[in-house]
């Protein structure tokens, strides 16, 4: 019996030491966790797979195990995986729902790493949004610009010309919807929103109106400033186009970008991500591509990436080598051409882009006006309750459609239970 | 060997209950950890004014503001209405539909195995592919049900199925309603082959038609395995989320929002698990007042 518990504590030892002999052969064969919900993405997906090429040729024996989560579940998903302390190394969110990842503390400040490694963030489209409590916590990977596309042969047909402005977008949109064979049932339509589905992608698609009536959300100190009438006008807008069903009701996004490519829907406020939607469609030949009718267009940002805070101090350099391939210029310029979008760098070199996506130039005006106009998705003082803000905006738009309500007191309604959420 | 090498003579008379416990054990430390640790977590939380909860960080003070919070608040009592009437009516039609199609096939005709296999289809198909089915079959602008609806006569305009507080109501019980049915009709098929053909024989004789047979041999003698059916019916309506979550999302203008969709919005829309967990305190009380109610009606069996 003595003899088997030498022959286990040697064995030990044993391990032990052979262990900490191949503790730095372990080190190399370090993975990364990386989890999208652009993974699939036609375009941007290639360039994630290409900047996971390189820093895994950059550092050899290191891996990237990239996941793809739904971006349905993306949130509950990242808010599960910090939450059990398993964070992805590598973090990547929408610009909409980092601020309550940063708030827990679960995200690195990148100030130091930005400053040692020389990275020039000075005129990065869309990068003060990173700035959490003053320190950057993420390097934004998109600010785009809203872009107009309408189906030409559709339009010609009615014999309209290319709506630019409100009341012409709307005589458009309406001798656009009609019922084509006689069923009772219209199924073509003017235009195309999301109705259904997440408060976040409501606002948005509400906010095109809002924004050429000259509304905002808050101000620039973060007041709520609803109850006013540029945004009465803004919801009437949206009123108009939503009750009177110029657009299909109760379709995602995804549908109602599908329907818009394929011939039913005639024209289309949307982001660069419609193009690639737009070329696989049954009508990509009849659609053009046109500065939008409303001013200024909506644009913000859409995706940052960052580090989470709880990794060790190897691991880190590890992931800042990563965000560093990412916003390098030869993976800005790549970006601009395989993702088909405008990157944030400005020294970004656009020609190749710009070869492959004849209206590249309209998406980096589009960008550049909506930066101008400080126009973001995200109101400025609701950045940590933006979730249940843009719940309410939704729940209290769709009352105003539903009961046929005033916007003057639909608005005055949001406003007195947006200071209420904000006070939260 | 009869003690075994730590003393432990299972083959004694006094300790032969012993092995029940032993095999016992792992399930019940299974069950502790993943069902009964996981409810101490969450009654804890639902005390504590938590945004996002993390097991390792220090315990926040105690409060019963969620508690305060969520009796004050309309969307609760909303959620529980919503909760409720669904409970009534998906739980109703279920029964009604799973009774009669398990009469239905319960008597000999030609096809009878087919037809048992189309009334329990519904439950073989995963719920997620039944709600994207019901979705495009009653979508606003390309649907069936209006196209239907339409040629039939039976309205001038489209309905907007989703955007209209009862249509979508109606949408989404009649989807649960589907779903759930064949699993009533397969509980009472199995009911109804173990009444004694000789009780309907008896009473033929007697001169009993069809409806009597029915209301004083079938349904007294379906009574066990309907009280506890009813009841798994009911928890399911009660914890179901995939179904509303994926057809309306409990909108519009909370039309459809349960309290299982409530507590989930709370929780991973707008990250507060303190108030969320004492959402899910209170539902797994009605869950249990609920529960024990039927047990009560249906004392032959529980």
């Amino acid at each position: 019996m003595r003899s088997l518990w030498k022959s286990i504590i040697l064995g030990s030892v044993a391990a032990i030491a052979l262990s900490a002999a191949s503790l730095p052969a372990l080190a190399q064969g370090k993975t990364l966790k990386f989890v999208s919900w652009q993974k699939d993405e036609r375009g941007v997906g290639d360039w994630w797979a290409s900047v996971i090429k390189e820093f895994e040729t950059k550092n050899p024996g290191v891996k990237v195990e990239w996941t793809k989560v739904e971006r349905g579940a993306y949130a509950d998903t990242m808010t599960t995986l910090f939450a059990g302390g398993k964070p992805p190394e590598i973090v990547h969110l929408a610009s909409f729902e980092f601020q309550k990842f940063a708030d827990q503390g679960w995200l690195e400040d990148l100030g130091p790493y930005i400053k040692a490694s020389g990275l020039n963030l000075e005129g990065w489209a869309g990068q003060n949004a990173c700035q959490w409590k003053g320190k950057p916590v993420c390097v934004m990977m998109l600010y785009f610009g809203n872009i107009f596309a309408y189906n030409e042969e559709m339009l010609k047909k009615e014999g309209i010309a290319p709506p630019t402005n409100w009341a012409e977008y709307l005589a458009a949109a309406r001798k656009l919807t009609k019922d084509t064979n006689g069923d009772g049932i219209p199924d073509q339509f003017g235009t195309g929103h999301e109705t259904k589905g997440g408060g976040g992608q409501y606002l948005s698609e509400l906010m095109n109106y809002t924004l050429d009536a000259g509304g905002r959300w808050t101000d620039a100190n973060g007041k709520v400033t609803i109850n006013t009438p540029q945004m009465i006008e803004g919801l009437a807008r949206w009123k108009e186009v939503v009750k009177n069903a110029l657009t299909p009701r109760d379709l995602s996004a995804g549908e109602t970008r599908q329907m818009f490519a394929d011939g039913r829907i005639a024209m289309k406020l949307d982001g660069p991500w419609l193009y690639p939607i737009i070329l696989r469609g049954k009508a990509k030949d009849q659609i053009r591509i046109a500065a939008p009718p409303f001013n200024p267009p909506l644009g913000g940002s859409s995706n940052i990436l960052g580090m989470a805070s709880e990794i060790p101090a190897d691991t880190k350099k590890l992931v800042w080598d990563f965000i560093a391939i990412a916003t390098s210029d030869k993976f800005q310029t790549d970006y601009a051409t395989l993702a088909a979008s405008t990157p944030p760098s400005p020294r970004a070199k656009t020609d190749g882009a710009k070869a492959a996506t004849p209206h590249f130039d309209l998406l980096v005006q589009t960008a550049q006006a909506a930066s101008k106009a400080g126009v973001d998705r995200i109101p400025k003082g609701l950045e940590i309750q933006y979730n249940e803000f843009a719940k309410m905006i939704m729940e209290e738009s769709q009352r105003m459609i539903i009961q046929d309500l005033d916007p003057k007191a639909v608005a005055a309604t949001m406003q007195a239970k947006a200071e209420a959420i904000q006070k939260q | 060997m009869a003690g075994g090498r730590f003393g432990l003579d299972l083959a004694r008379p006094s300790r032969q209950h012993w092995l029940g416990y032993i095999l016992l054990a792992p399930a019940v430390l299974l069950i502790a950890a993943i069902i009964v640790y996981p409810l101490f977590v969450s009654v804890d939380l639902s005390f504590q004014n938590v945004g996002i909860a993390r097991l390792d960080q220090p315990r926040r003070p105690f409060t019963t503001a969620n508690y305060e919070r969520l009796f004050t608040s309309p969307d609760f009592w909303n959620a529980c209405w919503v909760t409720f009437k669904l409970i009534l009516v998906v739980t109703l039609a279920c029964c009604l539909l799973g009774l009669g199609t398990a009469l239905l096939v319960n008597n000999r005709f030609r096809g009878r195995s087919v037809a048992r296999l189309f009334v329990a289809m519904p439950w073989a198909v995963p719920e997620v592919i039944a709600v994207v089915i019901f979705a495009w079959i009653f979508d606003s602008s390309f649907g069936l049900m209006n196209w239907v609806f339409l040629s039939l006569g039976l309205i001038d305009r489209t309905i907007n199925w989703f955007s209209d507080p009862a249509a979508a109501f109606a949408v989404v019980a009649t989807t649960m309603i589907w779903k759930g049915y064949p699993f009533v009709s397969i509980m009472c098929l199995a009911g109804l082959q173990s009444i004694p053909e000789d009780y309907y024989a008896a009473a033929r004789v007697d001169g009993a038609n069809a409806w009597q047979r029915l209301v004083h041999i079938t349904l007294p003698n379906l009574r066990p395995v309907l009280g506890v059916t009813t009841i798994l019916v009911m928890l399911w309506i009660f914890r179901d989320f995939s179904i509303i979550y994926v057809l309306t999302g409990g909108g519009p203008l909370k039309a459809t929002q349960t309290l299982s969709i409530m507590t989930y919005e709370q929780a991973f829309s707008f990250f507060r698990m303190g108030y969320a967990s004492a959402i899910g305190v209170v539902t797994l009380i009605f869950c249990i007042i609920a529960a024990k109610l039927m047990m009560r009606r249906a004392p032959d069996v529980l």
